[in-house]
């Protein structure tokens, strides 16, 4: 009894320790691969079987007032080769097996991408005297689905393909200078694009998923490890219509004329909406490499200029607010007009002294007699009546690298400049800011901020940023009315009456051709031609403004005239403006 | 106090090892084997044929799971080739239907813009705005505003030409041999012109 007693306590001492052995050993395997190389192993097990995947967020759009996509994305592929393996392959087609040299291959890929067959060996024979074991070399980048999927149904095994989202602007140059552009990276250059880059941006993400040994997707193994993000809309203000229509009006007549440069804006005279910024040239975002780098921007808002006598409206209307004039007030205007400060101011063609009213001053754009009516003011008031017109700060439109012009402290004005801001000399000022003088005028003198981007809009459809719609009263209602119907009589009876006649309707408008600096301090031979104006008069409800830098051909304000009336008749079509009923008013402007 | 009395009774439960030592003093007795012994198989028999059953529902099921991830392989390449499908003809559509396009068309359709609208008044009969007759003189002036986009898309004329091809190029060879921009409007005019003869383009209806 005590004999099997000790033997069966050996066995369970033996069968203990056997198994504390076994386990020991097993602690130790599981301490090894569980810990020490658990992250070698996971990585080699996943490598086998999981693929990591790019999920591509979509950068937003750019839309117009209509939902019209002015820029878009859409993805594009990459097609690459691998030199070292381009060899003669067999292909099956319904059976028959055909055997492909390399040379059919490339021409079958070149007879696509638009290459030749020996531009694509080259590619080949190059990629493998740099590297004999080269792997890798693109083909062509950025090709659209269509060749992507001709090319793929070549089943050319030596050829790879990369997704490569990219930017595209279904409607090429039209409001290519406001939007902008992307580099081929993807990174925003200039415009919209640049300006609007926070609300477009989307960011990638990755996902992971397990495959079978036939490459099927595992169910249930998808890990999204990084959610990609699309990015928000912009949505504009500009009519990609109207826009079209008075891009093409502006090239005609800056090409007739032989313009620099110049740029023609179509505003809301009610929102302050910016509806068309046309500039000339355009740049076409699909292909920037066609436009000349300096024209690839906005000059609307980035190129400053003297604006000239388009500005005179800007001193009647302040005179007129602090009730210092009235639009039959008498003056004598000289041919040459000297200050008792000092200055000399003379008009642009010799005359004798005419007997003018205010409105007459306007009509003939005299700088003397605008210069005598200007004095009444004293410099600090016109410069507050300037300042509150926007004039020398960047508007709200929220455009990338908008100069706010220059505009001197008015105790910095020499004698000169005292009397040159009256008649917008001495100053510079964006056709931006021209136009807004002009929405003022024609709003009952309330200024509404200049609005390009209505806001940002998510998918969700909620919109942020918008911009605010609060206008400002600038000079009184009475003051602008007044000024409008001057602006209607220069329309009626300026030297363009005849150019710029649009029957059926009211319209009120004012020339300028003001010199151009040289970038020295002193000005050109050439001129900038512009012209200002809204319509309907009797209740405005557009603004046109027109500038045309150096046009050769035709140097006066003459040339800029032409696009003023042809914009403004399709504005008035397209938005249905009644015409006018009202007699317009007649104001005497000699006496 | 008399918390601890009530406890007593119930003391070898709280002590197991008494309770044990209690046991094994108890007397021991041979019981007869049970005579229900069968009753037993059909457990196990049932145990094991449960086992089976799931071990099976287990296989069909992943089974299932592993065909349908070759439906739902199938299914998502399809999803991607349509939705490339439906990427190109996007992009296609808002190629042509950009106002380059439009404008492009219409003029070679021979239509011409009028700038000085006017309009009729319903409810009185006038007639607002000075009515003219359009002169037309923004022919040709369709690429002013560049879209390299639309340089492969053919105008609907010359889409149509198609089938009257030799018709246009007997009608206008000088044309077609040059190759400037107005000299291509001038031949898409022909060709409209041409075309008008074999009947207007108009839809079939059934």
């Amino acid at each position: 009894m005590a004999k099997t007693n000790m033997s069966s306590k050996r066995r369970v001492a033996a069968t203990v320790v056997v198994l504390v052995a076994i386990i020991g050993l097993f602690v130790v395997r599981l301490v090894d691969i569980q810990v020490v190389r658990a992250d070698t192993l996971s990585a080699d097990s996943l490598g086998n079987r999981s693929v990591e995947n790019t999920v591509y967020g979509s950068r937003g759009e750019i839309l117009d007032a209509n939902g019209v996509v002015l820029a878009g994305t859409v993805m594009r592929y990459d097609v690459q080769l691998s030199p070292k393996n381009a060899k003669q392959f067999t292909r099956t087609v319904a059976g028959v097996k055909s055997t492909v040299t390399v040379p059919e291959a490339a021409a079958e890929i070149g007879a696509i991408t638009g290459q030749t067959g020996g531009q694509i060996e080259a590619i080949i024979a190059d990629a493998l005297a740099d590297n004999p074991d080269s792997d890798f070399a693109y083909v062509s980048k950025q090709v659209d689905v269509d060749a992507f999927r001709a090319i793929y149904d070549l089943d050319i095994p030596w050829l790879t393909f990369a997704k490569n989202p990219s930017r595209v602007y279904p409607n090429g140059a039209v409001a290519g200078n406001l939007v902008g552009f992307v580099s081929s990276e993807g990174a925003a250059q200039a415009g919209l694009e640049l300006g609007q880059d926070a609300c477009l941006a989307s960011a990638n993400g990755t996902e992971t998923y397990e495959r079978g040994a036939d490459g099927v997707r595992l169910p249930e193994s998808t890990v999204t490890t990084d959610a990609a993000v699309d990015g928000s809309d912009v949505v504009t203000t500009i009519d990609s219509d109207l826009q079209f229509f008075v891009q093409q009006a502006l090239a005609e007549q800056a090409q007739t004329t032989g313009a620099a440069w110049g740029n023609v804006i179509v505003q809301e005279v009610k929102t302050g909406k910016l509806v068309a910024v046309a500039d000339y040239p355009s740049v076409d975002p699909n292909d920037v490499s066609l436009t000349e780098a300096e024209d690839r921007g906005s000059r609307a808002f980035t190129a400053p200029y003297e604006p000239g006598s388009t500005f005179k409206a800007l001193t009647a209307a302040s005179v007129l607010d602090a009730g210092l004039a009235t639009p039959n007030s008498q003056v004598v205007a000289p041919y040459r007009y000297l200050p008792e400060n000092g200055a000399n101011v003379n008009d642009s063609s010799n005359h004798p002294d005419l007997r003018l009213t205010l409105t007459g001053v306007l009509i003939d754009s005299s700088n003397t007699g605008m210069s005598k009516l200007g004095e009444l003011l004293t410099d600090q008031q016109r410069f507050d009546y300037m300042t509150k017109f926007g004039i020398g700060s960047v508007t709200e439109s929220g455009f990338p690298a908008e100069e706010p012009g220059i505009l001197n402290p008015y105790d910095e004005w020499d004698p000169q400049t005292q009397y040159a801001t009256m008649f917008g000399q001495g100053l510079t000022t964006t056709a931006l800011q021209v136009s807004s003088v002009y929405q003022t005028i024609a709003n009952g003198g309330v200024r509404m901020p200049v609005q390009l981007v209505t806001g940002c809009r998510a998918a969700d459809g909620t919109v942020t940023n918008a911009p605010s719609e609060e206008g400002t009263q600038v000079v009184s209602a009475s003051a602008a009315s007044d000024t409008a119907d001057m602006l209607e009589m220069v329309y009626q009876e300026g030297w363009l009456a005849k150019t710029w006649n649009i029957p059926g309707y009211r319209v009120a408008a004012k020339t300028g051709t003001a010199q151009m600096p040289d970038g020295n301090g002193g000005y050109t031979k050439g001129y900038l031609v512009s012209v200002s104006g809204f319509a309907p008069a009797d209740d405005p409800q557009y603004v046109v403004s027109v500038s045309l830098a150096d046009p050769v051909n035709m140097n006066s304000s003459a040339a800029s005239a032409p696009v003023f009336q042809e914009v403004m008749s399709q504005v008035l079509k397209k938005y249905r403006a009644v015409p006018s009923g009202a007699a317009a008013p007649d104001l005497s402007g000699s006496w | 106090m008399s918390d601890n009395l009530a406890r007593v009774p119930n003391a070898h439960e709280l002590r197991p090892d008494i309770a044990e030592r209690t046991g094994a003093q108890r007397h021991i007795e041979i019981v007869a084997p049970s005579k229900h012994a069968r009753p037993r198989v059909v457990y196990a028999v049932s145990a094991v044929t449960c086992v089976g059953a799931i071990v099976v529902a287990q296989l069909l099921l992943s089974v299932g799971i592993s065909q349908g991830a070759y439906e739902i392989s199938a299914l998502r390449a399809s999803q991607v080739e349509l939705g490339r499908t439906a990427d190109s003809v996007s992009e296609d559509l808002i190629k042509v239907s950009s106002p380059q396009s439009l404008a492009a068309n219409a003029e070679a359709l021979g239509m011409v813009s009028n700038s000085t609208p006017a309009y009729l008044r319903l409810s009185d009969g006038a007639v607002l705005g000075a009515p003219t007759s359009a002169d037309g003189d923004q022919a040709g002036a369709a690429s002013l505003v560049p879209n390299s986009l639309l340089t492969e898309t053919p105008l609907v004329t010359q889409q149509a030409a198609g089938g009257t091809g030799a018709s246009v190029a007997a009608a206008a060879p000088a044309t077609t041999a040059t190759g400037t921009a107005a000299s291509t409007a001038a031949t898409t005019t022909a060709a409209a012109a041409v075309a008008a003869t074999d009947g207007l383009p108009s839809p079939t209806t059934r």
